[in-house]
């Protein structure tokens, strides 16, 4: 049995170019305050937002930071590693 | 005690002439580690054009544990993370060496004259990367974890790690110390 994917979330751009995402990942180096301010460094976030996913590398061991073509994510990664934390990035799991 | 203070639009820093020399010390064998000659170049490393022939032929995952936490891999697939690697990591590289260089210049002033004092001038964000790639590289070797606060605590003083663990915890204190005048 095949079920249909729902409407709303399919469209064949999507299934064709679905994007990659740049993870970052926990460590036992990398400053709080640091990584925070890294964030919103490279991805202009808010200070909230940036606190936001700082919270959950750290406690939830990764968070999705970016997502887009796969030349915009690894230069984000690029990026990340050149301040030294620790990313990488991969298609998205999720459809 | 050390600090880093801001003056006007930049930022300056007050060192002892043993955390002076600590310091140097530490970006010197980090330089080491990362392969700088001991000659300065004149070329970007990052330029295309040098990589013609200053490019080693062939670029692999590092074997030692702190080049390879310092240049990860940025794929968790090895083959996609060795291509993006051939690549990109001259430039990454390039970057944490100019970042040390940067600091090392500064801090031979002081090292050189044998005196502490203060380092005007300061670019807040050349000296937190370098700072945290010496933290980084320190927390290999130390094998930190998340629960090492508590065992240097509890090392005693004749201990030889002591030392060592007392300045990577400087470090986090001084990276900390800089980061609250930006946020």
């Amino acid at each position: 049995m095949v079920k249909t994917l729902p409407k709303d979330k399919v469209s064949i751009s999507e299934l064709v170019d679905r994007p990659w995402i740049t993870i970052v990942w926990d460590d036992p180096v990398n400053l709080m305050n640091y990584v925070t301010h890294v964030l919103i460094k490279l991805f202009g976030f808010s200070k909230e937002r940036a606190h936001e996913l700082m919270m959950q590398v750290h406690n939830e061991g990764r968070a999705v930071v970016s997502s887009g073509t796969r030349e915009e994510m690894e230069r984000d990664v690029q990026r990340l590693h050149e301040h030294g934390l620790w990313a990488t990035l991969q298609r998205d799991d999720k459809i | 005690m050390s600090n880093f203070e801001k003056v006007g639009d930049g930022y300056s820093l007050d060192l002892t002439l043993d955390e002076a020399q600590i310091l140097i010390n530490l970006v010197e064998q980090l330089l080491e580690l990362l392969g700088e000659g001991d000659f300065f170049h004149h070329y970007d490393s990052s330029d295309p054009l040098a990589q013609l022939l200053a490019m080693p032929s062939e670029i692999v995952t590092p074997d030692d544990p702190v080049l390879l936490r310092l240049l990860p891999n940025a794929y968790t697939d090895p083959e996609a993370a060795s291509d993006f690697r051939r690549y990109t990591e001259p430039q990454l590289r390039g970057a944490k060496q100019k970042n040390l260089r940067l600091v090392r210049e500064q801090l031979t002033v002081l090292v050189d004259e044998n005196l502490g004092g203060v380092i005007e001038d300061i670019e807040a964000d050349v000296w937190l990367k370098a700072l945290n790639d010496l933290r980084i590289a320190l927390s290999i070797r130390l094998e930190i974890s998340e629960t090492s606060f508590e065992t240097f605590e509890l090392l005693l003083d004749e201990d030889p790690q002591k030392p060592v663990y007392a300045v990577y915890f400087w470090l986090g204190w001084l990276q900390e110390n800089l980061l609250e005048l930006l946020l």
